[in-house]
């Protein structure tokens, strides 16, 4: 499953960029990006839990993008 | 050029009432709103929305790092750049989390039934008799001190917010307390530590050394005031919307999904805190205009929450606005950490008033704002709640 971000619940605070430099970066309009979206290392993948849990929007999940 | 009603920002009349003033002077945002010896202008504000939310996302220019905090106290994460401010979030930041905030709700659901089995027939002082104690004893909890406690967390916190110069003396007093009490709950942790956020704290290594005491202090009262002055306002304020439309109250028991968009436009159109402090570390353009490097600027979250250029009918309650942007939490790496807790304790809190009241009116006398220029909120609010 690749890493998600769901817009509709994103606030663009920009907690996984900050926190996740390595798996997120800022792109147009605020939005992030995922640079990373399966990690295999076992750190990466961490650190996308990590940033799933830190997500106050609860924003971040591992799914299929939704169309 | 200082507008000429700038001053008006800062006047009395502004802590009751901002937000013509506002709408007065946020075309002409940024501005100072003074000019030193040198004749160099200071004091910016920032009041449209794109100001705001673009210096709040800017942290490497608008700095938040200064020495000086409220009360004297220099607080943590606030007051902070990264890369430490990176680190002490981390400290604290797993404490908040929505999966965290979860698993609490259940115990923050007992509490407000608790606190509503209490309030008395008719009439009640909804602040004293609910916003002050749930939000109190949420943090409290989380901190791991006995909530009992408190209307003496709640006298300390006010001290440290109040900006009226009366009673010195006593804030002074209150604050001294205040450091006393944290400094012995510090102590206690490190000889019996438990699974509370003092514990953490005093455990807790910064780039390979503990936290000072001052330090352990500055959490504790950042956190302590952060999760009751702020969530005490935003429900305050949610309840008095209430009961001036009925129209409202009606709309959330017929459909309990829209109470989170109610709380979130309440966020926005009354925003518990108005505005905050950075510093610019670099020369700036914002909205054409040049702040210099070294400048003290506020952005104003009242303000952007209610730009005409970010919302249509800015000044109208609505439930069907997408509020992505709103900035009432703030914005980027300071994005507020209890976030999740502040809407976990609004949403238990209307979710129990819909199921257990059929109307909310506004008491026989009206509501007292708080008369801090920053947080935004009542003081009292004498409210009627007719149960089903």
């Amino acid at each position: 499953m690749p890493l998600t971000v769901n817009r509709k619940k994103c606030l663009k605070s920009g907690q996984c960029t900050y926190m996740h430099s390595d798996l997120f970066r800022e792109g147009e309009g605020g939005w992030p990006v995922i640079l990373v979206p399966d990690p295999t290392d076992e750190r990466q993948r961490a650190d996308a839990e990590d940033a799933i849990d830190l997500c106050p929007a609860s924003a971040i999940s591992w799914e299929e993008p939704k169309q | 050029m200082i507008p000429e009603n700038a001053r008006a920002l800062f006047s009395p009349e502004a802590a009751s009432a901002p937000y013509p003033i506002y709408d007065e002077l946020r075309p002409l945002s940024p501005f100072p709103t003074a000019i030193d010896s040198e004749g160099r202008e200071g004091g910016w504000c920032l009041l449209r929305h794109d100001d705001v939310y673009g210096a709040l996302r800017d942290h490497t220019v608008f700095s938040s790092a200064s020495s000086l905090g409220p009360g004297g106290f220099r607080l943590p994460l606030i007051q902070d750049d990264p890369p430490r401010h990176m680190r002490l979030r981390r400290l604290v930041t797993s404490a908040f989390t929505p999966r965290r905030v979860a698993e609490l709700q259940p115990w923050i659901d007992k509490l407000s039934n608790e606190l509503l089995d209490k309030l008395p027939q008719g009439e009640t002082e909804f602040v004293a008799d609910y916003t002050v104690p749930l939000p109190v004893k949420v943090i409290a909890n989380l901190l791991g001190i006995p909530g009992e406690d408190y209307l003496t967390f709640k006298k300390w916190t006010d001290a440290l917010i109040s900006f009226e110069p009366d009673n010195l003396g006593e804030k002074g007093q209150d604050l001294m307390a205040m450091a006393a009490y944290f400094g012995q709950m510090a102590a206690k942790r490190r000889r019996e530590p438990g699974g509370d956020l003092i514990s953490a704290l005093v455990d807790a290594e910064v780039e390979g050394e503990k936290l000072s005491e001052t330090e352990i202090l500055g959490f504790c009262v950042l956190l302590l005031a952060a999760g009751n002055e702020t969530t005490t306002n935003l429900l305050g304020n949610a309840l008095n919307i209430l009961a001036h439309r009925p129209d409202l109250w009606r709309q959330l028991e017929a459909d309990n999904q829209l109470i989170e968009p109610f709380i979130e436009e309440t966020l926005r159109i009354e925003s518990p805190v108005q505005r905050l402090f950075r510093n610019t570390l670099s020369d700036v353009e914002v909205n054409g205009v040049t702040i210099p490097a070294g400048s003290f600027v506020m952005p104003f979250f009242g303000a952007a929450n209610r730009d005409p250029e970010a919302w249509d009918e800015p000044n109208e309650f609505r439930l069907d606005r997408d509020l992505h942007n709103h900035v009432a939490f703030g914005m980027g790496i300071h994005y507020c950490l209890g976030s999740p807790l502040a809407r976990a304790e609004a949403k238990t809190t209307l979710t129990n008033l819909v199921r257990r009241y059929r109307a909310i009116e506004p008491g026989s006398r009206p509501g007292t704002r708080q008369s801090s220029p920053i947080i935004y909120g009542f003081r009292e609010l004498p409210l009627c709640l007719t149960p089903r």
